[in-house]
């Protein structure tokens, strides 16, 4: 009787215990991933932007003439280069998408530019690396939206409160992404 | 729906590790059993030797199986490592699924043949393999490519290749031993010896063994080899590739594909591909693969 009536109440104390670590382990692994898909989308932004100076390089030999396009997709890469949250890295991605998208559009002009091997290549790799960001922000986005779920939901919410957790965020696609670019000749 | 998604995910992973592990068991009793029936024939002189025996062998098996089972997978299908220049689509389209799944960058591996395929092994999302044909290489685009190495990545995050190459691999090895064992005792069978009077009871004893063994351990590994499993990693890809058009694409050019070309091709290994390799037309309940058909028309419905 005796060992009962200390049994019994130690075993709810652990088991409230328990629930109060997992929830608080729960909320940082799913903030964990989150960061790491966050890193994630900075490694694809980055192979992005040191894939640019080299495709400069290339289109330059073949299409002098261009200033205008080739300086917007320098400034779009600064730009990038420059943004430190992701809303601003997004933003500057998405300009460096459609001054990337013009110069393509301008390459079909310059067949010897387009034959070129090096060209190709660069070309390849930039749209592999367009549908890795675009891959990375969809990851990023699923974390988020484990982590909102459950810190939402009951019992999560009340646990939520008490360790002071907020929702994030999800990035926005910019809907000039998903529209064709218009190219000026 | 999204919530009811991640659950049937996870019941998959605990499912498929905690059948690994009753499967782990179920093969060790087996040998220690087999041992134990050789030990008994041999007589008691040699019994606790046979047994020890029998431990240490079945305990190296299975680490071998659980810790080598997919380079045994690749090495029967003759599987090489993919060149990351050669095969720079090949690679993007495995970079992009691993991201858009949030797993391990997988090792890329090719296999010969001019049809279509591909299986992915490994123990764990840390140390998977996803393997190709030559023939998917040449055949599909880059969104079906996708497509499909989003249905391996699937397998991959729902631990279905722990489970299916240990079933593949250690289960495999009984059957094709119990083979060879068979077929040998059928050939020797003739010519008795009366000096090794004894032997030849202990040799006949394991053949009566693994012929009622064999059978068993087939149904087993038919049994395990749910088809469903292949209807969730369908429904796991679309979540990764957010479009079903380009796996529905190369079901469909699967569809009209030619059966494997290579016949060496062991039928073990068969329940670890995207489809059928071996194109049997009919179903029954022992297929490992869903009929083609079935998989578009509820890839079509998503």
């Amino acid at each position: 009787m005796v060992i009962w009536a200390w049994l019994i109440p130690l075993i709810i104390v652990v088991l409230i215990a328990l629930i109060f670590i997992y929830y608080y382990n729960r909320f940082v692994v799913q903030g964990n991933r989150i960061d790491n898909a966050l890193s994630q989308i900075d490694v694809q932004l980055k192979r992005r932007v040191d894939l640019i100076p080299n495709l400069i390089e290339t289109v330059k030999g073949y299409a002098k003439h261009e200033k205008e396009i080739m300086s917007d997709v320098t400034n779009a890469r600064k730009a990038l280069l420059a943004a430190k949250d992701l809303k601003s890295k997004v933003k500057a991605d998405n300009q460096l998408e459609s001054a990337l998208k013009s110069i393509f559009a301008l390459a079909e002009n310059y067949p010897q530019l387009r034959a070129n091997e090096n060209f190709k290549q660069l070309q390849e790799e930039l749209s592999a690396t367009e549908d890795k960001i675009a891959y990375s922000r969809q990851y990023y986005n699923d974390t988020i939206l484990d982590f909102n779920n459950s810190i939402k939901v009951f019992p999560g919410k009340v646990f939520a409160g008490l360790y002071k957790v907020k929702a994030r965020p999800f990035v926005e696609i910019a809907p000039e992404e998903r529209k064709l670019v218009k190219v000026k000749f | 729906m999204e919530k009811s998604n991640r659950i049937m995910f996870y019941d998959q992973i605990s499912r498929n590790k905690r059948n690994s592990i009753f499967l782990i068991i179920a093969i060790f009793i087996i040998l220690i059993l087999l041992g134990f029936v050789i030990g008994y024939a041999l007589g008691p002189d040699y019994f606790t030797i046979v047994m020890i025996l029998a431990i240490i062998i079945s305990l190296a098996y299975i680490w071998t199986g659980y810790y080598y089972s997919d380079k045994i997978a690749l090495a029967s299908v003759k599987a090489k490592p993919a060149d990351r220049t050669h095969h720079r689509s090949l690679y993007n389209a495995v970079e992009s699924m691993s991201l858009a799944s949030g797993l391990p960058m997988p090792k890329v591996y090719i296999m010969e043949d001019p049809q279509i395929n591909a299986f992915a092994t490994g123990r764990d999302p840390k140390n998977a393999v996803i393997c190709v044909t030559t023939g998917a290489l040449e055949k599909l685009n880059k969104d079906e490519l996708e497509g499909i190495i989003a249905h391996e990545m699937s397998h991959i995050a729902n631990f279905d290749i722990r489970f299916m190459t240990i079933v593949v691999v250690l289960v495999g090895m009984i059957s094709i031993i119990s083979e060879i064992f068979l077929r040998s005792l059928w050939f020797s069978g003739g010519r008795g010896d009366s000096r090794d009077g004894r032997a030849q009871i202990v040799f006949i004893l394991i053949g009566v063994a693994l012929a009622i063994l064999a059978p068993i351990v087939t149904m087993l590994v038919q049994l395990a080899i749910s088809r469903k499993r292949e209807y969730t990693a369908d429904a796991t890809a679309v979540k990764f590739t957010r479009r079903p058009t380009g796996l529905i694409n190369a079901l469909k050019k699967i569809q009209h594909d030619h059966p494997m070309k290579n016949h060496k091709i062991s039928k073990s290994v068969a329940p670890l591909f995207l489809s059928d390799p071996f194109k049997k037309k009919v179903q029954n309940v022992f297929s490992t693969h869903p009929q083609i058909e079935k998989r578009i028309a509820v890839l079509e419905k998503m």
